[in-house]
């Protein structure tokens, strides 16, 4: 679990009881959401300046990570500054699009090193989120807990326990923003996936995670389909839009684009905002930013082109 | 309309983040179709053919109405050439050896690697499908057809041994079709050792490149010739000697009435029909998923037809709502560009799409449509119609592309009786989460493919056929290789066309029997009855028919079976249909094994009715003993059925099954009155089928007495012999509808009759064509081709994971 600071509350996700009947009814057929996933994966969505547009407002879902042991105030800096100018300014320019404000949607970084994130972007100016990837401090006892639920083997534990924590931690949390990391790789089936998304939904959470994007397994689009059908079925029945990150493994342009179409598809526009989806990553800005370099100068862009982060 | 988008500016398209054109450049098409200056003529013998003074079709583009290309169109004469070609071919190509073929078809493949892209934007560029579905589906599915049938054809000498190539077989192709209808016929007609005659239609190219290719990959000219032409030109190709199979792919009525025109003509006809499937969701399911099961089996580019789509009332809502969603989000455009869900089908399509929901609309059906769709004419939306009892006569229709016919089911029993109440059985999904029910659907579902928790899936090593009138052809797998085989050693069937036959007439009356001179001896045993639902019975006409001895003395009295017997038999037939079907396999041989001792036992009295008959004594104690011995190979062999094809990519098992037919028709020949029975009833029943039989018309007396031992043994009904006037009851079989399959050994006149009355409700039919078959020997009298007639291949895809 982690939240964001200085994040605004746009809107809460209601705190309804727990339908367990609905979560026990839920069916997800893996062979037939691996087909989607492979349907999705080989349609190209968009060329030329539609991808060039694509790619820009993929970069306004980034929050740009960094999840280093070694991580010092002087790379979380430079990181700070990659996510206020994430791309070259005449690049922008030239699209026309240098006036629209362009950041990442956060920063995102470990709980020791949000001080040093929130000094870097105030001096740069800007007011990009922090999000730390942990429980920040205030919730220690909590923060054993929601580690140890991440490996928690057995669903029918899950259900209750991963509901009531949610919900304390939601309380707890006051104003700010709870996103539940559901550790996709360690629930075992489809099935579990879409019932961890309700349960995490219905205890409250504005967002749901992926994972840590640390695992063995991180974001696969299988599993996306799966969360983001369960958003879509937990709006429809309580009004309450939840929010989509996946987080790892998401290194490419053409990888964003999937995700951005996958989204559209399946969502539709409205979930095509940073109050509803983040894309957790480090070295796609990067791929984007190269691939913008190509559309407008029609060249490929060496290494030292492109200022780093 | 995506093609005529004008490019917005980045800055717009960041806060609207709508889709764009993604264009394929059809560059190199038009280059192709260039060096052939728009012109284009036939492929045949190797070489491009453009006769003069023929008719020429120009081809437009299905969505900027520009003028591509024109075509010439066959005359009977072109058509001789090609067939003549093709015979040539198959004197050499069907002797060499497999492994050679094997190479060949490899190469092709690799020809085709060199040429993609022309291949797929060809093909999307003429037919209007998009692009996605022939580049990522379609051309892979081509490739992986050639290497499937390179390796049966390496193969063949040893698992094949018993087959020979058929000889030239004419394809037939409709106008909306896709090349792939092409390759899944061409890829086993050439590996076998047969040639093509393709005659498509006069608007698409593609078979017309991929003869090139296969025609540029010398030694080897004139095995695959292409024509352009009009399907009335089916008649013409069938009557050239040499063309031994005729397979057409296309709308039931002209498969109806090719059926017709070919009755008697000597070539077999395989008939792949229709294009409809049917989707049944149960409660159980994963909407979701479904829901995209849906998308691919009406509104992309991967499935040729409509859907009709069975909900269960408890997830109606849920479903429906999905579904108009997802509706909402589907693209159509121009085929060519890359990112559109859904072409279009050129103007004919459209029409016949219009008309269907125009009907629907006022016999009072909701529909639905929705999409980002361009408004002129050859786009379609896709389209949901709900509300249509199956009473409704737009609901009997065949629904076309792009239209799902939606409603609810209470029961799985229920949804059982819906889905097989319609005369299609092509290819069906069901989806449910329940193995059990899942499986009961999927066995139980009339239907050539069944996919459980998928749709759509195709792969050459499983076979794709129907049932009903969808046809009774296979392609793909082992099956597709036997259309295309005949037993070794069997000679190529001459045509026994009859100008004069009157079909209207034919077997219509039945001649009278009058009281003949006195009956000398002691009197003769009471007249056998019909043994119709396990006992003897007195037939409707109440008249009996006297049999003579060889001598031409009184042998006895058998009835004169009618119409009127013949409904009573197929009707005492279906009901003991179901329960056999689902006999094990061990309770259907011990009831052959039965029947062979019963036979046994009764040895004096059949051998000295086969005497009687005219046998020697020597030759009539063999025939019984080799009829006992088939009784009990067939029943040895029931265990031995259906395989499991292992498929590339997909986790699970596809299950091979072999289903009884229903109720089977056989009219034996008058040859071999005894052995000919039990050779053709022994499969039949083997298979799960339920038979109704008319036995010698000369000599049905050792029939009768087999069947004294089955009214014990047999459940009631499942074996019926009708005797009488063989062309009256033949015809009264050929017209049955609720008959699934007819064997005929008899004169050719009735083999022609047989073939033009299947036409009705297409059934598959077996005919001897007036020609005498040698029912001792084991090809013709026991060989596998009596087992793969006697029961259909379905295909179960069982999809797994968690």
């Amino acid at each position: 679990m982690s939240h964001d600071i200085n994040c605004p509350i746009s809107q809460r996700a209601l705190l309804s009881p727990p339908d367990l009947s609905w979560i026990s009814r839920a069916q997800v057929n893996q062979p037939a959401v691996l087909r989607r996933a492979e349907q999705v994966q080989a349609r190209q969505a968009v060329k030329k300046a539609w991808q060039a547009a694509w790619l820009l407002k993929a970069v306004t879902f980034i929050d740009l990570t960094t999840l280093s042991g070694d991580d010092t105030s002087s790379n979380v800096q430079r990181l700070c500054y990659k996510a206020k100018y994430p791309i070259r300014e005449d690049l922008l320019k030239a699209l026309n699009m240098h006036d629209k404000g362009i950041t990442t949607a956060a920063v995102c970084v470990y709980p020791a090193r949000v001080c040093d994130a929130v000094k870097a972007l105030k001096a740069a100016g800007c007011d990009i989120p922090v999000a730390s990837e942990q429980v920040s401090q205030g919730f220690q006892p909590l923060q054993t807990n929601s580690r140890s639920m991440r490996h928690l083997p057995s669903l029918q534990l899950l259900k209750l326990s991963l509901y009531d924590e949610i919900r304390q931690f939601r309380k707890a949390s006051g104003d700010a923003r709870v996103k539940t990391i559901l550790a996709t790789g360690e629930l075992g089936s489809l099935t579990n996936v879409y019932k961890a998304s309700l349960v995490a939904m219905m205890a409250g959470s504005d967002f749901i995670k992926t994972s840590t994007g640390k695992e063995t397994v991180n974001a696969t689009l299988p599993v996306a389909i799966v969360m983001l059908r369960a958003i879509r079925d937990f709006f429809w029945k309580t009004g309450t839009k939840v929010g989509f990150k996946p987080a790892g493994g998401i290194r490419t342009a053409k990888d964003a684009l999937v995700w951005l179409s996958l989204v559209k598809e399946e969502l539709g526009d409205e979930w095509l905002t940073p109050e509803l989806f983040r894309i957790g990553a480090s070295s796609l800005l990067s791929d984007i930013e190269r691939q913008i370099y190509h559309h407008v100068t029609g060249r490929y862009a060496a290494y030292h082109d492109l200022p780093m982060s | 309309m995506a093609a005529t988008r004008v490019e917005p500016r980045a800055r717009e398209i960041f806060s609207t983040l709508e889709y764009g054109p993604v264009p394929e450049s059809h560059a190199c098409a038009l280059a192709w179709l260039d060096t052939h200056d728009r012109l284009l003529g036939h492929y045949v013998n190797g070489k491009w053919q453009k006769p003069e003074h023929r008719n020429a079709a120009s081809c437009q583009d299905p969505v900027t109405g520009e003028n591509l290309a024109t075509f010439l169109q066959a005359q009977e004469k072109d058509v001789g050439a090609a067939v003549q070609a093709a015979r040539t071919a198959f004197e050499s190509w069907s002797q060499l050896p497999g492994t050679t073929r094997a190479q060949y078809l490899t190469r092709l493949a690799k020809m085709i690697q060199k040429h993609l892209r022309l291949l797929w934007t060809l093909e999307s560029l003429f037919t209007g499908r998009a692009v996605r579905e022939i580049r990522d589906g379609d051309i892979p599915l081509a490739q992986q057809l050639l290497q499937y049938h390179a390796i049966q054809a390496h193969i063949q000498e040893e698992a094949l041994a018993d087959w020979e190539p058929m000889g030239v077989v004419g394809l037939i192709l409709p106008p909306t079709f896709s090349f792939m209808d092409m390759m899944w016929r061409v890829c086993p007609a050439l590996a076998v050792g047969c040639t093509v005659v393709a005659l498509v239609p006069p608007s698409s190219p593609t078979p017309l490149l991929l003869a090139q290719l296969a025609g540029e990959l010398s030694p080897f000219p004139g095995i695959l010739n292409v024509l352009s032409g009009p399907t009335s030109l089916a008649p013409a190709l069938v009557s050239w000697p040499g063309v031994q199979k005729v397979v057409f792919c296309g709308a039931v009525e002209e498969g109806r009435a090719l059926r017709r025109s070919l009755a008697g003509k000597g070539a077999t006809l395989g008939l792949a029909l229709g294009t409809e499937s049917l989707l049944l969701l149960t409660d159980s399911a994963d909407v979701d998923s479904a829901v995209e099961g849906v998308v691919d089996a009406a509104w992309s580019d991967r499935s040729p037809g409509g859907l009709r789509l069975l909900i269960q009332e408890s997830v109606w809502d849920e479903a429906v709502r999905r579904l108009q969603g997802r509706m909402g989000r589907l693209r159509s455009g121009r085929g060519l560009d890359g990112a559109v869900d859904m072409g279009t089908r050129g103007a004919a399509a459209h029409d016949l799409a219009q008309c269907y929901v125009r009907e629907a609309q006022s016999q009072g059906g909701e529909v639905f449509q929705a999409g980002d769709i361009p408004s002129n004419n050859p786009f379609f939306p896709p389209t949901l119609i709900s509300g249509l009892p199956p009473a409704a006569p737009c609901f009997q229709a065949e629904v076309p592309w792009p239209v799902v016919m939606a409603f609810p089911f209470r029961t799985a029993k229920e949804a059982l009786a819906l889905a097989n109440g319609t005369p299609r059985g092509g290819s069906a999904s069901v989806w449910s989460e329940r193995l059990g029910q899942a499986l009961e659907l999927g066995y139980r579902l009339l239907a050539g493919t069944v996919w459980i928790n998928a749709h759509g899936l195709q792969d050459p090593a499983v076979p794709i056929g129907g049932c009903k009138e969808s046809g009774s052809s296979w392609h793909g797998g082992p099956d597709g290789l036997y259309e295309y085989l005949r037993p070794l050693g069997t000679p190529p069937q001459p045509p026994y066309f009859c100008e004069s036959l009157n079909y209207d007439t034919f077997g219509l009356a039945v001649p009278s029997t009058l009281p003949a001179e006195l009956e000398i001896g002691s009197s003769p045993e009471p007249p056998y009855g019909l043994f119709v639902g396990g006992r003897f019975q007195a037939p409707g006409a109440r008249s009996s028919r006297p049999i003579q001895d060889s001598s031409g003395n009184l042998h006895g009295y058998v009835a004169e079976g009618g119409a009127k017997d013949i409904r009573g038999a197929v009707e005492a037939a279906h009901q003991a249909a179901p329960g056999w079907a689902v006999q094990s396999p061990a309770s259907r041989a011990s009831l052959l094994w039965a029947l062979a001792a019963a036979l046994e036992r009764r040895t004096p009295a059949l051998v000295s009715r086969l005497e009687r008959q005219g046998a020697e004594l020597k030759a009539a104690r063999a025939e019984v003993e080799l009829s006992v011995r088939r009784l009990r190979k067939w029943g040895a062999q029931v265990q031995a059925q259906g395989h499991t094809p292992q498929v590339a990519g997909l986790k699970g098992p596809v299950l091979r099954l072999r289903e009884p037919l229903g109720v089977l028709a056989i009219v034996c020949p008058n040859e071999w009155p005894l052995l000919a029975f039990v050779s053709l009833l022994a499969p039949a029943l083997a298979h799960g089928n339920a038979v109704v039989l008319v036995p010698s018309e000369t000599c049905p007396l050792l029939a009768l007495e087999v069947c004294q031992d089955m009214a014990s043994l047999c459940p009631a009904g499942l074996v019926n012999v009708v005797t009488g006037d063989r062309d009256h009851l033949t015809r009264c079989l050929a017209l049955h509808q609720d008959i699934q399959a007819l064997w005929y050994f008899g004169s050719a006149q009735g083999s022609q009759f047989v073939e033009w009355a299947s036409a009705g409700n297409l059934k598959p039919v077996w005919v001897n064509g007036g020609s005498l078959r040698a029912w001792d020997q084991q090809t013709e009298g026991a060989g596998p081709e009596l087992g793969l007639r006697a029961a259909r291949t379905k295909a179960l895809w069982v999809p797994m994971g968690d």
